[in-house]
């Protein structure tokens, strides 16, 4: 019994995790969904951008940042912006 | 769970982690996703078998299994629970194995998060988190095993039991916190690494891991707070740091995180900085493994300790193979590391960052030379010196107290540049209130340093809170809140910047506590039962002495009446003698310890510490030390991990 046991163990705890690691091996080749990962990452980067037009915005209220360089960096986000929600909106 | 079962699995977890390098490192150059999948499994399956092996000895710690080495040596029958547990830690297989075990929590962690992410950058992740794994499962596997069995020709009726020292709750709590920091800084690297690999060192890998270094950062800070702490509680010499070489060793990997910490803000904000954030990453790994080498080697005790174990040459090598591929790797991708922008103006907040970055490397440099000198120059001539805090305190003092200053300097510099009128505006307000200040220190009979760190601690504070009422007062201005809304809006909707600034105040309380030291005040002395000694401001009274058996030490205990010179009451101290494995018939193994108390409070603490009883039993030897102050080390530490909680909460987005 305690035969079986130690048995059932040793399957468990070292087999098991090993034919997971090589099961994918076993598979037809696989190819990577780039698409949704590529949407993933300009939803992320677009409210990345968005971020930091707002974070823009509150270090020109709190004058850390001067009049001319705040419109240069905030056309430049927003042109940025734009670019990430047309390439979302052409998905 | 059989020992046996420890070793089987720190084998297979060896095997699985070197196949996962493999793995991926054909699915770079085929794109065979099968092997990417069979790689990153072999990744998890590796931190399986990991923690198979760590549950394994701690459950063989918790039942007393003497017939393993490790447990013999390092708890025994009497030690209590808790303390079996944190054995797991207090010998040097056991420590490595449970810097794998969180690296491997780590592994499993970032593998899991970044299973549809960061697809291009996750192979190489996971080869580096393989590879470090490999390397500590080479130390636990050949070198220091921890399930070695006992090498005695006759049954280990009971263990030598855990150092006194180590028997205090903040020490079984310490390590594993400061062994998070440690740790966590593999998968920051690892992120860097990859992106050098796939070169891809935009502001991607960064973004991927500020939140990470954040919380590792936190972590590794309170460990260092914490060691600080059980110093202090559990040492008895009053103080809490002592540029120990373990001391160091996590003190350095701390210096360059906190500066890698701000420079990625520009690198995240304006794309600047990118080589120096690289070299920040590898110097801050590379010292958290050498940090571990310097405390698990032996190197720091002599030099020639350093060879008798194949310990320390192998923990070099893989510091030198980190810092080589690294650099090599930097060199090749040195186009692609040039920032498209530069720094414009020294009076910019990229030029205040810069500069504070320049200071925690300047600390750091002084911090490792003044660590390895005596190792240098025992390899060198062959004697044996020491450097102590004298040095590292002439030198780090002026340049702690710049960092001091910058800290309020930063969040009054603009982006870009400052122009004079916003200088004046911005500094007078705490320029004034610091010189203020600094005037009433002096008028107070202080001096030098205390007065500079004083002042400075007023001016940053100034700064700090005027960068708060200036955004509630435009909140409460724009949005028509009440001040008290407008400053919760205000953090939540910029929570690292007000999260930084709040763990800036928190330095600021803790230079208000080093500060103190400078008044430190103490006295030794004998005292019979109804004698009374004065220490400074205060009356001690011998009350009582009393002896005590318990079940893992015998203890000799005073009873103090501590009163003011007008004769209030102000507490009662009950320091303790104890001698621990009092029962061990061979005399030279039983440990005395003396167990301090302290009476706490905001302006100072008595410290009593209970060196020593004569024959007679009759005179107790006690010390005695006025330390102001130190209750705001402690307090600065809770500000500053609420601050970095604040800066971590994560956003609705």
């Amino acid at each position: 019994m305690d035969f079986i046991k130690d048995y059932f163990f040793t399957l468990v705890v070292f087999i098991v995790p090993i034919i997971y690691s090589i099961q994918p091996l076993l598979l037809p080749a696989l190819t990577i969904r780039k698409t949704s990962n590529n949407t993933s990452a300009l939803s992320r980067k677009k409210n990345i951008l968005y971020r930091q037009i707002k974070e823009l915005e509150m270090e020109y209220d709190i004058g850390n940042l001067d009049k001319e360089d705040f419109l240069i960096r905030r056309s430049e986000l927003k042109a940025e912006v734009s670019n990430v929600l047309y390439k979302l909106k052409k998905k | 769970m059989t020992p046996i079962a420890g070793s089987v699995a720190l084998n297979l977890a060896f095997g699985c982690s070197i196949l996962s390098i493999i793995t991926l490192l054909i699915y770079n150059r085929t794109s065979d996703h099968r092997l990417f999948l069979t790689g990153q499994r072999l990744g998890l399956a590796v931190s399986f078998f990991v923690f198979i092996a760590t549950f394994t000895l701690s459950y063989q710690l918790l039942i007393s299994n003497f017939d393993i080495d490790y447990v013999a040596r390092y708890t025994s029958f009497e030690t209590p629970m808790i303390y079996k547990v944190s054995a797991l830690w207090a010998g040097q297989s056991g420590s490595l194995l449970f810097w794998l075990f969180i690296l491997s929590i780590f592994n499993t962690i970032t593998i899991i998060q970044n299973q549809t992410r960061h697809h291009s950058l996750m192979p190489w992740v996971i080869i580096i988190m393989s590879a470090t794994q490999a390397f500590f499962l080479i130390l636990t596997n050949f070198i220091t095993n921890p399930f070695e069995p006992t090498q005695a020709e006759f049954v280990v009726v009971n263990g030598n039991g855990l150092n006194p020292l180590l028997q205090n709750i903040t020490m079984a709590i310490h390590p594993p916190v400061l062994y998070l920091g440690y740790v966590g800084f593999t998968v920051p690297f690892a992120f860097a690494f990859s992106a050098l690999v796939n070169k891809d060192t935009g502001v991607l890998w960064v973004r991927s891991i500020r939140r990470w270094t954040l919380v590792t950062w936190l972590f590794l800070s309170i460990g260092i707070i914490l060691g600080g702490w059980w110093a202090y509680q559990e040492l008895g010499w009053g103080g809490y740091w002592a540029w120990d070489p373990v001391e160091n060793a996590s003190f350095m990997p701390w210096l360059t995180a906190t500066a890698f910490l701000h420079s990625i803000i520009i690198q995240e904000k304006k794309d600047m900085l990118r080589i120096w954030n690289m070299i920040l990453i590898v110097l801050t790994f590379s010292l958290c493994i050498f940090g571990t080498f310097l405390t698990r080697s032996g190197v720091m005790s002599s030099v020639h300790s350093f060879t008798e174990s194949s310990l320390g040459p192998v923990f070099l090598s893989f510091v030198f193979i980190i810092l080589l591929s690294s650099f090599g790797l930097m060199y090749t991708r040195i186009d692609d590391l040039r920032s498209p922008r530069k720094i414009e103006s020294v009076t910019s907040r990229e030029g205040g960052f810069l500069f504070n970055n320049l200071i925690f490397v300047v600390i750091c440099f002084a911090v490792f030379w003044g660590t390895l000198f005596p190792v240098i120059t025992e390899a060198i001539t062959g004697d044996q010196i020491s450097v102590g805090p004298p040095f590292f305190n002439q030198i780090n003092i002026p340049i702690g107290l710049a960092l001091l200053a910058l800290t309020g300097i930063g969040p009054l510099l603009a982006w870009k540049g400052t122009s004079n009128r916003k200088l004046i505006q911005k500094f007078t307000l705490p320029t004034l209130l610091a010189l203020l200040s600094a005037l009433l220190f002096i008028i107070a009979k202080m001096t030098g340093y205390v007065v500079i760190s004083f002042s400075l601690c007023v001016f940053v504070t100034v700064a700090i809170l005027s960068e708060f009422v200036k955004g509630v007062r435009i909140r409460t201005g724009k949005f028509n809140e009440s001040s008290i809304v407008a400053l919760y809006k205000m953090i939540s909707k910029n929570r690292s910047r007000y999260g930084g600034y709040i763990v800036h105040l928190g330095i600021v309380l803790m230079f208000i506590g080093f500060t103190g030291h400078a008044f430190d005040k103490e006295k030794e002395f004998g005292i019979k039962v109804g004698e009374t000694e004065q220490v400074a401001n205060y009356n001690f009274q011998l009350t009582r002495m009393y002896e005590q058996e318990r079940s893992n030490h015998y203890a000799w205990i005073t009873d103090l009446r501590v009163t003011n010179l007008s004769g209030d009451f102000i507490t009662s101290l009950k320091p303790e003698k104890r001698v621990y494995f009092h029962k061990n018939p061979d005399i030279n193994k039983r440990q005395p310890h003396s167990e301090l108390d302290i009476f706490s409070t905001l302006n100072q603490d008595i410290y009593s510490i209970f060196s020593s009883v004569n024959n007679n039993n009759d005179t107790a030897f006690i010390k005695i030390m006025i330390n102001p102050l130190v209750k705001w080390v402690w307090i600065g530490g809770y500000l500053l991990a609420f601050g970095t909680v604040i800066a971590l909460w994560p956003r609705k987005d």
